[in-house]
């Protein structure tokens, strides 16, 4: 059981700063990333590739590109620049004055492509096998403090990960550059006229969130050793976006809420309490039709999440709209 | 607190605030301005008036950078701006409203002015990632401005009120307030008071005449001829795609140009 | 690579443009008159091959099967386009938010599909005939018979859009729909209409790619979608030679790529393509605008 719950935390860890991630290109900016699973999984291939070694090395069977055997951290930190570079060559394609849905729908094609290339190319990252066997970090430790000690301390380190996330969120949540990224999203041509450099900077959200998105790929295989094809369908972006409208888009609390119920209460909790009904296999894909319709109720009844962002007060009077005519 | 600039306006004297010449606009297939031209040497109210279509609205777009003029020049105070995007002319001084109210709807009116305010330096990547306290005294500078500014053209109740919730009016005097934040050097208007209630247009004309005591040129396209008469000095008068007459109010109107465009 | 295999790959390609054709003038109709990205359209297509396949099963023959993928297809897009799309749009929820709507709804077919294919992977077998040498080119009497009905529908579908008069109203009601509701036209019963005729379209399509893919699954419709979206977006929404043209250019170039760099990497040309018309073409329509940011559903 505390096997499972240190898994667990460690998963919504990774979830939330994916989810904040995202948040910060589709709440802040207005940039509709359906493609945002493609940078997890970046990061969490490279994470794989690094740790490996070469390929056809020791694991003779599995092939990939950019093996390397680097230690702990620093396949952490490729896994976020990965995550970044993949972000910054798809922003720079697809970052352009574009009607939004039609944004939308490049992105989510690029997912659907992104797959199925990697999942047929066995060169990339062993194809629809994906990678496994990757070395947990710092696994000499395993002997002094046990498997379920282990990976309590990988689950304190995840946390703490996800603080700092945190921290540079808000800071940047707070900051003139937030703000003008939310002007050129509401209205790009008058954000320009005032002197917004609107493209650098949507630009520089879409990398930032990628290298997250990055770093959170490589956190999940840390532990789970291993990453295919199936863990990143363009289904599972949908996930994160669900958390995030359902809490409350550009709001981090909202955001950290709305993860833990569509990520981990709602998918956790099924596996493991449902009955199994059927065949196996049945309840996941049950849960995507749910996660499907969950989306279409947030989106009709409640669009702003349950919690909205919250707004900036500096006025202690409080404002009424007021009624035409009047002023 | 728009303050004049004595210094600047006695530094400037060589150069004319704006100057324009022979400038073409091209749309699809059609020429929306056909060499265009005029200078506004000091700090006046001109107005830009003609028909629909008469390529009004495309010379604004062309001054301020929406659209690629395909000859000719817009020169700023002596500097050559043609070639400029429209965020780099914004930060030399070409500040401009939009027919469409270009409100930021998702943040308030007070965060509408800082974000117009805080300068090219606060709205950094960069500076985000600084400390608190420098951040905190960049905005604090352009807080006090923007309340400033709110309560000088009286909506500072409306402060907290995101883009959105606000009324076509209040919509108009945002945009123009928030203008202000960037102490331009010619403002562009672009048909301010399309849909406000009559008395709120007194009021965005005497901002005008304010703004432009202060040492500040405008442009302002307009179809009201009331508004017009009461706050501009000097005239253009535009029918497809070119200048047919530029003078003092009175004289332009009694040439009998306005007609003629009107009925080209 | 030698001519041989060229030339070869164009014919191949040709044969692939039919089966992308038939789904991309389906799209770009759709497109058009609605202004409305529809996502869902993949999934659609998958609705048409599994009805076929079902149809096929119960061995109620091969009329019957051939008829089933475009009723079901009509059927479905339908049923969602008056219930789903028409419950958002009624909320004046722009392009963006009716876009989530039907990529939702995709997402939903999809695993419905899946659960209640129990999450296989099927066989389809289909009469593909003996193999012809057309000069330098490679067909089975399957694949022209492909081209056959990809020509078909293309001109079935501008005989009526410029000589019925039904057909000239929606050509209105795509440049124009506020104009076009002005002069009267019966908008409901024209945007039914194409609802019916997309949706039909698609199931066609869905039949049609099984045919050449000999699988069937629930995600089948996804894979195609993005080389369908891109001869759509290529053809110019809402102009079916349009589409047709840009399908025969997307298909043989996914055959001509996939003979040089491997099948895996056919789609990423589609996609590419795609990418490459949104970022070079200043057409009009896919830039945001005040007049073209709302739906006619």
């Amino acid at each position: 059981m505390s096997f499972y719950l240190s898994t667990i935390v460690v998963y919504f860890g990774a979830d939330l700063m994916a989810a904040w991630g995202l948040n910060m290109q589709f709440g802040w900016a207005g940039v509709p990333n359906f493609a945002f699973i493609v940078f997890q999984a970046a990061g969490a291939y490279t994470y794989a590739t690094v740790t490996l070694g070469p390929s056809g090395g020791v694991t003779a069977f599995q092939h990939y590109i950019f093996g390397a055997n680097l230690p702990f951290p620093l396949p952490f930190i490729v896994s976020a620049l990965a995550g970044g570079v993949v972000a910054l060559v798809l922003g720079l394609i697809t970052l352009r004055p574009l009607r939004r849905d039609y944004q939308a729908a490049v992105f989510l094609l690029f997912a659907v492509i992104a797959v199925d290339v990697v999942s047929a190319d066995v060169n990339l990252f062993n194809g629809s096998n994906g990678l496994a066997a990757v070395p947990q970090p710092l696994a000499g430790i395993q002997n002094s403090l046990g498997l379920g000690g282990y990976q309590w301390l990988y689950a304190a380190f995840v946390v703490v990960i996800c603080a700092a996330v945190l921290t540079l969120i808000r800071a940047l949540g707070r900051s003139g550059w937030q703000r003008a990224l939310r002007a050129a999203r509401d209205d790009e041509p008058a954000a320009r006229a005032l002197g917004i450099n609107a493209p650098v900077l949507r630009l520089q959200v879409f990398v930032i969130g990628g290298m997250i998105a990055g770093l959170s790929g490589g956190l999940l295989v840390g532990l789970i050793s291993a990453w295919s094809p199936g863990g990143w369908q363009y289904s599972e972006t949908f996930a994160v976006l669900t958390g995030i409208i359902l809490g409350g888009i550009s709001n981090d609390w909202g955001v950290l809420i709305g993860t833990f119920l569509v990520q981990i209460a709602f998918q956790e909790l099924t596996a493991l309490f449902l009955p199994q009904i059927g065949y196996p296999g049945l309840s996941d894909a049950l849960v995507w039709v749910v996660i499907g319709l969950l989306w279409l109720v947030v989106l009709y009844f409640r669009p702003r999440g349950i919690w909205p962002e919250r707004r900036m007060r500096v006025n202690n009077a409080p404002p009424k709209p007021v009624e035409r005519g009047g002023l | 607190m728009l303050q004049a600039r004595p210094d600047e306006a006695a530094g400037r004297i060589d150069h004319a605030v704006l100057d324009v010449r022979d400038v073409r606009v091209r749309y699809g297939g059609v020429e929306a301005v056909s060499g265009a031209a005029l200078k506004i040497e000091a700090p006046q109210v001109v107005g830009l008036i003609g028909p629909n279509g008469a390529g009004k609205s495309s010379l604004l777009a062309a001054i301020g950078g929406q659209a690629q003029s395909a000859s000719g020049s817009v020169v700023l105070l002596g500097e050559d701006v043609t070639r400029l995007p429209p965020h780099r002319r914004a930060r030399l001084g070409i500040i401009r409203t939009f027919q469409t109210a270009g409100v930021f709807d998702g943040l308030t009116a007070f965060e509408n002015l800082l974000v117009a305010g805080v300068g090219e330096e606060g709205s950094t990547l960069r500076a985000a990632l600084g400390t608190r306290a420098q951040s905190r005294r960049r905005t604090q500078a352009a807080s006090d401005l923007a309340r400033q500014v709110l309560e000088e053209f009286e909506i500072w109740h409306i402060a907290d009120l995101y883009g959105r919730e606000l009324s076509g009016g209040q919509r108009r005097l945002v945009e123009i307030a928030r203008c202000l934040m960037r102490s331009p050097k010619l403002l562009l208007l672009d048909e301010p008071t399309v849909g406000v209630a009559p008395h709120l247009v007194d009021r965005i004309g005497e901002h005008c005449k304010r703004i432009r005591e202060s040492g500040v040129a405008i442009l302002i396209v307009e179809h009201s001829m009331e508004v017009i008469s009461t706050i501009c000095d000097r005239v253009i008068v535009m029918a497809s795609g070119q200048v047919i007459d530029d003078g003092p109010f009175d004289v332009v109107m009694q040439s009998g140009s306005v007609k003629e465009a009107y009925l080209a | 690579m030698s001519s041989t295999i060229l030339l070869q790959s164009i014919g191949f390609g040709i044969t692939t443009a039919a089966v992308i054709a038939i789904g991309a003038m389906g799209f770009t109709l759709q497109l058009g008159v609605t202004n409305l990205l529809n996502l869902s359209f993949g999934n659609v297509m998958t609705i048409g091959a599994f009805a076929s396949l079902i149809v096929e099963r119960w061995h109620l023959g091969l009329v019957a099967t051939i008829l089933a993928a475009p009723l079901a297809g009509a059927l479905a897009t339908f049923v969602l386009a008056r219930t789903l799309f028409a419950a958002f749009a009624k909320r004046h929820n722009g392009t963006f938010d009716l876009l989530m709507v039907t990529l939702a709804t995709g997402l939903i077919i999809q695993y419905t599909l899946d659960s209640l294919a129990h999450l296989q992977v099927f066989q389809f077998t289909f009469p593909s005939g003996s193999t012809l040498h057309l000069g330098p080119f490679v067909f089975t009497v399957l694949s022209l018979a492909l081209v056959g009905v990809a020509a078909i529908v293309l001109a079935a579908l501008m005989a009526a859009l410029h000589m019925t008069r039904r057909g000239k109203a929606l050509r209105a009601l795509s440049v124009d729909p506020k104009l076009a509701r002005a002069c009267g036209i019966p908008m409901r019963r024209m945007i039914n209409l194409t609802w019916i005729v997309s949706g039909a379209l698609a199931g066609l399509a869905g039949l049609v790619y099984v045919t050449n893919s000999l699988t069937v699954d629930a995600g089948a419709g996804l894979d195609f979608l993005v080389l369908v979206i891109a001869a759509a977006i290529l053809g110019g929404a809402g102009s079916p030679v349009g589409a047709v043209l840009a399908a025969l250019v997307v298909g043989i170039a996914t055959e001509v790529v996939a003979a040089v760099g491997g099948s895996y990497y056919s789609q990423a040309a589609g996609l590419a393509i795609l990418a490459l018309v949104l970022v070079l073409r200043p057409a009009s329509g896919i830039w945001s605008g005040p007049n073209r940011d709302e739906v006619t559903v």
